[in-house]
């Protein structure tokens, strides 16, 4: 899973959930891609699923690209604890995903194929999301 | 490559507000610029720029208030969600002049079975005059082995039109197909993988 070698610091406030994504917005990398339609955070464990749902899809062949990277850390206070003493412990690493974000993307397979595997990926991501194609020259 | 003909207005409120209610209107805001000249902001008939931006690199001609100059896109601005074009930077042209412009690289064919096509570059700079600019090149890689490399030295330009990217930049090559992967066959032969359940 992913996890960040090492960080600034520990414990992070949560991150902002407004806005649009102001890059990553298009396919670059493959030729197909999944699109997040809101906001969201998506944790190092939904990607690994995620990746994990696509590759078993597309078995030999095809390439996945990971566009999101779960850098913030959140926090949470223990069950039935009393308020205050201090912000609770790192619980998850997540990646604070806009709505227009390119999060996964996909090459060397034909479109049914890509279509179905990132549909299977789509139901391990807690937002909405659509299947969006690399435009050819496009300006 | 024809022109395509846009009418324009001049703008001359500015800012995000007047941006907005143009938007709201169905039109684009829009600056021209080039050739050492002011700046001349504009607003365009959003559907029609919509259409004509489909062709990469679209040679326009925009026209009314005073203005009659041809123009090449020089940066789209988009909604990532919706699509609609939110501001267009527009660079003056001259018939003749030679301009450096993106083209895109397209493939057409399969590589051999067991071949993985990796296409690393999917638009390549190049040298043009203006109104004779490439709508884009086409790679064949029919049959094309496993290590096989296309670099954009290798290229086939169309006759007036220079490569301005590095001869040696990679366009695409051809990788061995990966085999299953492992975790997958793990699971597959016991589905006892306990370090995800553990939590």
């Amino acid at each position: 899973m992913l996890i960040p070698r090492r960080v600034k610091h520990r414990k992070q406030h949560r991150p902002d959930r407004s806005g649009m994504a102001k890059g990553g917005t298009r396919v670059v990398f493959g030729e197909y891609g999944i699109q997040a339609l809101e906001h969201a955070y998506v944790t190092n464990r939904q990607i690994e699923s995620a990746r994990i749902a696509m590759t078993r899809h597309i078995r030999r062949g095809g390439k996945v690209w990971i566009n999101i990277y779960p850098d913030r850390p959140l926090t949470k206070k223990p069950a039935e604890t009393r308020m205050g003493s201090g912000k609770g412990s790192p619980e998850w690493w997540i990646a604070n995903v806009k709505p227009g974000r390119v999060m996964f993307e996909l090459s060397g397979v034909a479109e049914p194929v890509a279509r179905e595997a990132l549909r299977r990926a789509m139901h391990k991501l807690p937002m909405k999301c659509r299947f969006v194609k690399r435009e050819v020259g496009e300006a | 490559m024809a022109e395509v003909r846009i009418a324009a207005e001049l703008r001359t409120e500015f800012g995000k507000g007047a941006a907005r209610k143009i938007r709201r209107t169905d039109k684009v805001p829009a600056v021209l610029y080039g050739h050492g000249t002011d700046p001349r902001h504009l607003t365009l008939p959003g559907h029609e720029l919509l259409l004509a931006l489909r062709t990469p690199n679209v040679l326009i001609r925009v026209q009314g208030d005073g203005v009659d100059e041809l123009a090449l896109p020089k940066g789209v601005q988009r909604d990532p969600l919706k699509g609609f074009i939110e501001h267009v930077d527009l660079l003056l042209v001259k018939r003749g002049e030679k301009v450096t412009v993106e083209i895109p690289v397209t493939v057409s064919g399969d590589v051999i079975a067991d071949g993985l096509l990796d296409q690393q570059l999917v638009s390549v700079a190049v040298e043009a005059e203006a109104t004779r600019i490439p709508q884009g090149i086409e790679v064949d890689v029919e049959g094309l082995e496993i290590g096989t490399a296309i670099t954009a030295g290798d290229l086939k330009l169309p006759g007036g039109v220079t490569l301005v990217a590095e001869p040696d930049t990679l366009v695409l090559h051809v990788l061995a197909k990966p085999t299953a992967e492992p975790e997958a066959e793990a699971a597959e032969q016991g589905e006892a993988a306990p370090a995800e359940s553990a939590e």
